[in-house]
């Protein structure tokens, strides 16, 4: 992951953009936990606010990926649906994870 | 070295990543940024530390974004502060509806900082140059009422005038005007107007017909000739559709002569030592109209005593009840007719507590004149 590149982008520091990515990882994992509490629960509103909250920080800090695929899953939890979640949450999970290591 | 007080902007955001780049993008450039994660926390910090903007994420839990802003316009305490909504990129009936609810802007979401501080830095410049263009009309339109007091004569100024008066004026610079004219020893003359329309250029005339009324209400003419004089200059200078109904007053205390001039304006009451009160009425034009106007001239005797109502329109018109000029004004005689237990000074003061204790709410500018002979 090229910090410098995105930093640049967003015209700050890297050291500033670590610290953002910090945060991010922190917040995520939040969300992803309420995402599995939702799917456990069968409560989909609740997935859909917590993948909605990582797909507008992830494409704040430009980590498109992640972004498209919480976007998909808000959109598929609002129409009621969260098949195929566990996986959509290790993929998250395993990006999110070679940040908190970056 | 004094520092300069920030500019403060609250911004209110569910999500602490956004918050927290908000806050960086911003704090780094001067300003004061405020933090809620929620509506009704950022309700609570906009009333208790009053930002010069807020920056409001649409889509929260509980109370969103919209719920906030309403609340905020609601709000007296908060409703003139700026809001920038917070918006998914594709989502045009949220930005819509957000523009409805008096947003000043919207920035779509992911944001970039650079984004959010110049459309803070745009709107707070907006907000300070709106809100010194109010201050600036604020002061402006208070020289002109103060003016226009100004040119209004004070009875204790015109001890030998012997008259009362009440002037209210609606707004900042009324449409009615009044003015006492001492034409010799004996001769005062006194002027109620209305112009049509109330504004800024309707309290600059003011000073006009204030010149011409001067000019021209002397010995040399009858009060139909001033009239007359007043009217031909008025037809001149006025803009279009601009008028003004006036009642002119002519009191000679030497002859004991009262003559009454009408221009389309309500008819006067006289109030005499003995009797009843009646309608002084005579029909005429309205003033700087028509070159050819024709002005009604009623002449009657006067006794010691004797009071004339002068008013205007304001007095007698009730445009929700209907009520015609003459029909308002008579079913005000008696009113009228109580009026002498007071003193001629403290009469129209009194027939509008009376009136406004009916509950009547005025719908125009009011001059009312007591005169006395």
């Amino acid at each position: 992951m090229d910090y410098k590149h995105l930093a640049d982008q967003l015209d700050i520091n890297e050291e500033e953009f670590s610290e953002l990515v910090a945060l991010f990882v922190t917040i995520t994992r939040a969300d992803l936990k309420k995402i599995r509490q939702g799917v456990s629960n069968d409560n989909s509103s609740q997935a859909a606010a917590a993948a909605h909250s990582i797909k507008g920080a992830a494409a704040n800090l430009g980590f498109t990926q992640m972004a498209a695929l919480a976007k998909k899953m808000e959109a598929l939890a609002n129409a009621g649906s969260l098949d195929n979640f566990d996986a959509y949450i290790l993929e998250i999970e395993t990006r999110l994870e070679a940040l908190a290591v970056t | 070295m004094q520092k300069i007080q920030p500019y403060t902007v609250l911004a209110v955001d569910d999500n602490l990543l956004n918050l927290t780049m908000i806050e960086k993008s911003l704090s780094r450039e001067g300003y004061q940024v405020f933090i809620a994660g929620n509506g009704s926390e950022g309700r609570a910090i906009a009333r208790e530390k009053q930002p010069d903007l807020i920056l409001l994420d649409i889509e929260m839990p509980g109370e969103n974004g919209f719920d906030v802003i309403e609340k905020l316009k609601q709000d007296a305490a908060t409703n003139q502060i700026p809001v920038i909504f917070l918006t998914g990129v594709s989502d045009v009936n949220a930005k819509l509806k957000g523009f409805d609810l008096g947003a000043v802007d919207y920035i779509t979401k992911p944001f970039h900082p650079l984004e959010v501080l110049a459309r803070v830095r745009i709107h707070l410049k907006l907000s300070i140059a709106t809100n010194s263009l109010i201050q600036d009309q604020a002061a402006k339109l208070l020289q002109v009422a103060e003016a226009q007091n100004a040119m209004l004569p004070a009875p204790k100024n015109f001890p030998d005038a012997r008259f009362g008066v009440y002037y209210k004026a609606l707004e900042e610079a009324g449409g009615d005007f009044y003015d006492i004219l001492n034409i010799s020893d004996y001769i005062t003359g006194y002027f109620v107007a209305d112009f049509s329309g109330h504004d800024i250029r309707t309290s600059y005339l003011t000073a006009s017909v204030k010149a011409l009324l001067t000019q021209n209400c002397t010995p040399l003419y009858s009060p139909r000739e001033s009239m007359k004089i007043v009217n031909a200059v008025l037809q001149k200078i006025l803009p279009p559709e601009k008028y003004l109904t006036a009642c002119y007053l002519h009191l000679n205390r030497s002859t004991m002569v009262m003559t009454l001039v009408n221009a389309g304006h309500p008819p006067a009451a006289c109030l005499p030592v003995h009797g009843d009160a009646f309608l002084v009425k005579s029909r005429g034009d309205v003033l700087g109209m028509f070159s050819d106007a024709h002005f009604g001239v009623l002449r009657m005797k006067v006794t010691r005593g004797d009071r004339f109502l002068v008013y205007s329109d304001g007095l007698v018109e009730s445009v929700d009840k209907k009520i015609n000029w003459v029909a308002g004004a008579r079913k005000l005689l008696p009113v009228f007719q109580n009026l002498r237990e007071f003193s001629c000074a403290d009469a129209p003061g009194q027939l509008i507590r009376h009136l406004s204790g009916a509950h009547r709410i005025p719908e125009d500018d009011i001059v009312v004149i007591c005169i006395e002979v």
